[in-house]
């Protein structure tokens, strides 16, 4: 997922910048997979993820002729995404608080030998931890620019980070050995 | 013997480790059980890479793409000076139009002239209100819009001398020049207009 082909893209690029509505297309069909995906492992719901993806293209409409070049494109799309994606868990006020997250889904005894799928583990984490781990682990951001983006220290995405593979790590029923 | 916590391994995988994590190496050298640990979370994350990819579940382009027209509306819409400019270049096109069908019969030459003058004078101020040397403008608009000017500035030298000339020469040459000019002005507030709108996105 980590870049989609786009044929000539400075020239889509120049196109789109001068206004021309199928440019944009272009550049919608090129990225409008990694975008969903990122912003479906973000965020809860398919509503939210098909939300996400609309601001991010609209925002890609209105901002492409501030886009500089200097970067990848699909670089340049991917940060509209994540923050865009990450104002929407701020936004919908997800339960966020762990204690809270553990009242609503009890672990239970039984829970460390059923071998959870990856996904539902996923699933299961607390919005914030589920997001820092998607954009560390699989989209490859740093804690610095994952704490930017969250107005968060670098130290807050660390310590999220830790966290969400300590549950994930239990629910996958790797059992510690320490 | 402590072993490292999930903090502690997730450093060692950083590009750019901290001073702690010298003897948290250190310790992962000499202890099989973290060993086992870090080869966990390597594995983890590696699944969670190859994480099925999700399909799109219905087409977004086209809702997306009324809503950067509304938008591109909004934005020409908010640009006042735009707005008189478009309405200016339609109305004197109208005009420069409708003159070129009908002769104008001699006696008629002095209010053809005073008409083609207005026109001129209404696209001068409707660009004067848009401000064009404050708006930020690409290198091709810039090349056509010095273009415009420098044959504006041709008719105007021309304006000079045939206002010099005897009468029934001066009215016919008056004219087709002021004309000429109108249509030069039209072509530049069309320029900028073209180049407003697309901005306008
Ligand atoms: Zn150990």
């Amino acid at each position: 997922m980590e870049s989609f082909p786009l044929a000539n893209a400075d020239a889509v690029v120049a196109r789109a910048r001068s206004g021309d509505p199928e440019a944009l297309e272009q550049i919608f069909r090129a990225f409008q997979t990694p975008v969903y995906n990122l912003a479906r492992r973000i965020c809860r719901t398919v509503e939210d993820a098909e939300d996400v993806l609309q601001e991010t293209f609209l925002e890609v409409a209105k901002s492409i002729r501030r886009y500089r070049g200097d970067g990848s494109l699909w670089a340049w799309v991917r940060t509209i995404a994540s923050n865009k994606a990450l104002m929407r868990l701020r936004r919908n006020k997800y339960r966020d608080t762990d204690e809270l997250h553990d009242e609503v889904m009890p672990t239970r005894r039984e829970d460390r030998h059923l071998r959870m799928d990856l996904e539902a583990a996923l699933e299961r984490l607390p919005e914030t931890s589920r997001a820092v781990v998607w954009l560390h682990d699989v989209e490859g951001y740093t804690h610095s620019e994952i704490g930017a983006m969250m107005g968060k220290s670098v130290s807050f995405s660390k310590s999220q980070l830790a966290r969400a593979h300590v549950r994930l790590r239990g629910w996958l029923g790797e059992e510690a050995t320490a | 013997m402590t072993h490292l916590t999930m903090q502690q391994l997730l450093d060692v995988r950083e590009p750019a480790s901290s001073p702690g994590s010298q003897s948290a190496r250190r310790h992962l050298e000499a202890c099989q059980t973290c060993q086992a640990e870090l080869e966990r979370l390597h594995q983890r994350t590696a699944q969670l890479k190859a994480l099925p990819t999700l399909r799109v579940p219905r087409d977004l382009w086209p809702e997306i793409r009324s809503e950067v027209v509304v938008y591109r509306r909004r934005r020409i819409a908010a640009w006042g000076g735009v707005g008189g400019l478009a309405l200016a270049a339609s109305v004197a096109l109208f005009l420069v139009l409708g003159a070129r069908t009908v002769a104008a019969p001699e006696e008629e030459s002095s209010r053809a002239i005073g008409t083609a003058m207005a026109q001129s004078q209404m696209l001068e101020t409707a660009l004067g209100r848009y401000r064009p040397e404050r708006r930020v403008t690409d290198g091709r608009t810039a090349t056509v819009v010095a273009g415009l000017e420098t044959r504006i500035a041709e008719v105007d030298r021309q304006l000079q001398v045939a206002g010099m000339m005897r009468q029934r020469v001066r009215d016919e040459a008056l004219l087709s020049l002021w004309r000429q000019r109108v249509g030069l002005m039209d072509a530049l507030v069309n320029v900028h207009l073209t180049h407003a709108t697309n901005a306008g996105l």
